[in-house]
């Protein structure tokens, strides 16, 4: 049924449906909301599940990590320096193989202080090992997170479902928010593969020597490799029940384009728009949205990136000293093709300042217009008398 | 098909994972410091002149463990109903809980047990058997004589009391007024008392020239006279006054009906209190003539709030210089005070304000100054080695040791005190002819409850609490993240109006849920209750449950966290010892 749903509350909603049994959390602008309606949910008796509160967000992981590791469904939610202060246990999640999901509301850094929309917190988490993915409106937010459970169970690893500050945590948007039973079939009860038992007693995670501990690791980068697989299989189910698939990138107008735009995030709807305008004024332009970010789809990404001779990646991040981060990724993506495509970095957006249609038109006319593209990244939109 | 096989067949996951056991791993080698259980004393407990061990009373009413509640009070006092109405809970005003929100309702919660106590013919049957066998004589069957006899009866000795009056109970009987404590609660506290095999002799007025023959024919004696002689004024015209000791006394005795009039009662004292609250019972005006001021006035606070109430009127700083005999009334001539610092005792000195003086017309007359000892019960004074004075009693030695106690010798004058002197008197006794006069100070030392002076038998008899550690634990000890604010429950109590109008008892009792409810507010300071917060935080599950909880010295590794979130201070951390 649709409902007219908060950005947050459709992460709510889709962990009630998902039938999580432990939840615990700490609060933080801007993803409060989503722990408070579940809160509520779990007082209330709407959902059957315990919700731990704890003092710090590092408590709040250690927390879903006992619950996962003891055999239920866990969730838990943060942003920004939460997510910060709980990198030492990110790693130990996807260590210990558990299928936890995590909502993350992109949320700059401070200093000074921000609470604006900004990828550089779940970014600088992007070697934790936890599977990503970033969400453009509040269907897919939803549909996102119960992908995630799925996703996560099968391959025994962490999944953070990403979402914009304010533009999309507290934008109210129409939502299908699908029944129960048909939930339960697409996502049935949590069977772990591994949980502890007391009667048949063993420590997760004691010390590995030299001797173990690399295979160990491989297996894990093994358990990312299959992500992207697993997760067209998940979504593939997903439409036959809910008529709904975002894909790990979603290329728009790209067949026939001279500049593809690369984005992520809301500013992918701001992107559409700016493209269809461009498009009308006979400009051969496209856009490639990247949802899943860890495992970076490099081989989506090399099926349609090489068609253009250009392409411009708008990056909301920064990693200081080498610029964007999709960019990056993009570019090594592309190393291995033997192609021509030339990938020019655009830094914008950064501490929930506005990303338009007109900044897309200035990246793109830029782009078409620079023979080469430089070796650092572009900043866009800066105000003039900062630029000095 | 494809999409199925990608779901369904995913490899097993390899995962760092251990059946080894925790024995190949004793983590306690990389101890330097150690925790330990360290029992330590609740402030209540030491401030209890009986020595209670209150914070373990709480914690067993908190639990509906009524009756090991109650058997751990009868350890330290016969009297907990009579206790439960009249004590000056010494222990609320050292509570901790004080400085978070209100105290505990210690007396509250003692007085719900020592009904339940009476209701239920819980009583506590002796605890040791000596090798001889030994008889006490006790003299007076006040809260004094009759707790020596109990503490002594506990002790397996076998007492006789001698009282002059027909009926037990002393003060208690005849000097606190009904309203305060029943008769019946009293008597059958008493008939507990006696279940011990203590035998009174009723109408036996012991001379202090009897002593020589009754330390003939009993191992021991105790004197718990009390205070027989009362404090005159020493003014003219004091005839025309009631003594107010005798006047509660008649009061008890159904002797006094009505009182009506005008009522003068001099005095400041916790019996000025009673006899002008009494007087307000038979319908008479009373207003207290004291020669200090309200806050001067050593009667304890709560009785004066409550005399106020009940319509008592006060008159501060007057002093009587004669009583004049007008027809049916009686002139009382006043002369004016004023403060004039602080006496060398710490109390507020008076001093007469220049000629000015003042006339007050009453129907009555009543004086509550307060007694002392009839000379020929004065306790010995000499020095000697064959002589103790150890604060609730003094003892002198002898073929037969003679004890006195009670008030004779007490400080404060409260039944809780009389009960403490009587234990004193049991444990000084017994430590005398078991182990000899010169242990008696050492024994009493083992007994007591943190600093002292109360005592503990259960301590005396090498029970747990012997082992618990004498420093008094403080609020700020306390680890408060474990505590909320809860209001203190208060039991019923009467308005001022139905208070006037009659004796009976103006405290309600707890029902249980109350008392449970009250006693859970208990922080129990120092003891350990089995909240299990030391397990359930140590990182290497190193504390063990079972009866107490026990510290796995094979893996602690002391990292002291178990010490830190004891909410109670319960447990203390020590180097190891190298």
């Amino acid at each position: 049924m649709k409902q007219v749903l908060e950005g947050s509350h459709a992460v709510s909603e889709a962990v009630r449906l998902a039938r999580v049994q432990v939840v615990s959390a700490y609060p933080i602008t801007p993803q409060t909301h989503i722990v408070e309606a579940i809160s509520e949910f779990c007082s209330d008796g709407t959902m059957d599940a315990r919700f731990i509160c704890v003092e710090s967000e590092h408590s709040a992981m250690a927390a879903v990590i006992g619950a996962s590791n003891a055999g239920v469904r866990a969730f838990t939610a943060t942003s920004s320096h939460g997510l910060a202060l709980m990198h030492e246990l990110l790693h130990w999640a996807s260590g210990a193989r558990l299928p936890i999901v995590m909502a993350e509301v992109n949320r700059a850094l401070a200093p000074g202080w921000n609470i604006w929309t900004d990828q550089t917190d779940s970014l600088a988490q992007r070697d934790t090992g936890w599977i990503q993915l970033y969400c453009e409106d509040g269907q897919e937010v939803l549909d996102t997170t119960l992908e995630a459970f799925r996703l996560a169970e099968a391959v025994n690893l962490p999944v953070m479902v990403v979402l914009d500050a304010f533009f999309l945590s507290h934008t109210f948007e129409p939502v299908d928010v699908p029944d129960q039973d048909t939930v339960d079939r697409f996502l049935p009860p949590f069977d772990p593969r591994f949980r502890l038992d007391t009667k048949n007693p063993c420590a997760f995670g004691p010390i590995t020597g030299p001797d173990r501990y690399m295979e160990i690791r491989r297996d894990i980068q093994a358990a990312m490799d299959r992500a992207p697989e697993v997760l067209a299989a998940v979504e593939q189910e997903f439409f036959s029940l809910f008529g709904r698939r975002y894909g790990a990138v979603d290329a728009f107008l790209c067949d026939d384009a001279e500049v593809i735009l690369v984005v992520s995030g809301t500013a992918a709807a701001t992107c559409r728009q700016a493209v269809g305008d461009l498009r009308k004024t006979g400009e051969r332009v496209g856009m490639l949205k990247i949802r899943l970010f860890r495992p970076f789809p490099a081989t989506e990404i090399r099926a349609i990136l090489p068609k253009a001779p250009k392409v411009a990646v708008v990056d909301r991040n920064v990693s200081f000293g080498a610029g964007g981060i999709f960019a990056q990724e993009v570019k090594a993506a592309l190393a291995l093709h033997k192609g021509n495509t030339a990938v020019y970095s655009y830094i914008a957006g950064l501490g929930g300042r506005d990303i338009t249609t007109a900044t897309f038109q200035e990246i793109y006319l830029t782009t078409k217009d620079t023979p080469t593209p430089p070796a650092e990244s572009v900043w866009v939109g800066l105000a003039q008398e900062e630029r000095a | 098909m494809e999409i199925h096989t990608a779901l369904s067949k995913q490899p097993a996951v390899l995962l760092a994972c251990s059946t080894l056991s925790t024995d190949t791993n004793m983590t306690g080698t990389w101890r330097f410091v150690r925790p330990f259980h360290d029992e330590k004393t609740a402030p209540c407990g030491a401030a209890c002149p009986a020595g209670e061990d209150i914070a373990r009373i709480q914690m067993l009413t908190g639990r509906g463990a009524f009756r090991d509640a109650v058997e751990t009070i009868l350890l330290e006092n016969p009297f907990p109903a009579t206790c439960g109405r009249v004590c000056f809970q010494f222990c609320e005003g050292a509570c901790n809980r004080a400085s978070f929100d209100d105290p505990v309702g210690i007396r509250y919660v003692e007085r719900f047990l020592g009904d339940m106590a009476l209701a239920e013919g819980w009583a506590r049957v002796p605890l040791k058997e000596p090798e001889t066998p030994r008889k006490a004589a006790v003299i007076g069957a006040g809260p004094a004589g009759l707790s020596a006899a109990y503490f002594l009866g506990l002790l397996g000795w076998s007492c006789e009391v001698f009282e002059a009056a027909r009926e037990p109970g002393g003060l208690m009987r005849w000097g606190i007024p009904a309203y305060r404590l029943s008769k019946d609660v009293l008597q059958r506290e008493v008939a507990r008392i006696l279940r011990l095999g203590i035998v009174i002799k009723y109408g036996r007025t012991v001379r202090p020239q009897d002593l020589a023959r009754i330390r003939e024919e009993y191992d021991a004696v105790f004197v718990g006279c009390g205070l027989s002689r009362s404090i005159r004024l020493q003014i003219p015209g004091e005839d025309l006054a009631l003594e107010g000791l005798d006047f509660l006394g008649r009061i008890r005795r159904g002797e006094v009906d009505a009182v009506s009039g005008t009522a003068a009662v001099i005095g400041g004292g916790n019996t000025a209190m009673d006899v002008a609250r009494s007087l307000v019972r038979l319908g008479a005006e009373p207003i207290i003539v004291y020669r200090r001021r309200r806050e001067d006035m050593p009667a304890f606070e709560h009785e004066i709030i409550m005399a106020l109430e009940e319509g008592v009127r006060l008159m501060e700083l007057v002093s009587p210089l004669k009583a004049n005999r007008d027809g049916e009334d009686i002139i009382l001539t006043l002369q004016e005070m004023r403060p004039a610092g602080v006496g060398p005792d710490g109390r507020a000195r008076v001093a007469p304000d220049g000629e000015r003086r003042q006339s007050l017309r009453v129907r009555s007359l009543f004086t509550a100054l307060g007694s002392s000892a009839a000379p020929e019960w004065a306790p010995p004074a000499e020095q000697s080695q064959q002589l103790l004075r150890l604060g609730h009693i003094t003892i002198r030695n002898g073929p037969a040791p003679l004890v006195f106690g009670g008030d004779l010798t007490n400080e404060t004058q409260s039944v809780t005190d009389a009960v403490a002197s009587g234990k004193m008197a049991a444990l000084a006794l017994d430590t005398c002819l078991e182990e000899g006069w010169e242990r008696i100070i050492q024994s009493l030392g083992r007994a007591r409850v943190g600093p002292g002076p109360a005592l503990s038998m259960e301590s005396y008899l090498g029970g747990a609490r012997a082992d618990r550690n004498r420093t008094v634990v403080s609020f700020e000890q306390l680890n408060m993240d474990y505590f909320q604010p809860l209001q203190r429950i208060l039991p019923t109590i009467q308005s001022p109006e139905e208070r006037r109008a009659g004796f009976s008892e103006i405290e309600g009792v707890y029902k249980k849920e109350e008392a449970r409810a009250e006693a859970t507010r208990c922080f129990n300071c120092g003891i350990c209750n089995e909240c299990d917060n030391c397990r359930i935080f140590c990182p290497e599950v190193a504390v063990e449950a079972g009866s107490g909880r026990r510290i796995l010295l094979d893996y602690c590794k002391g990292c002291g966290i178990c010490v830190v979130e004891c909410p109670r201070n319960a447990l203390s951390l020590e180097e190891e010892a190298s």
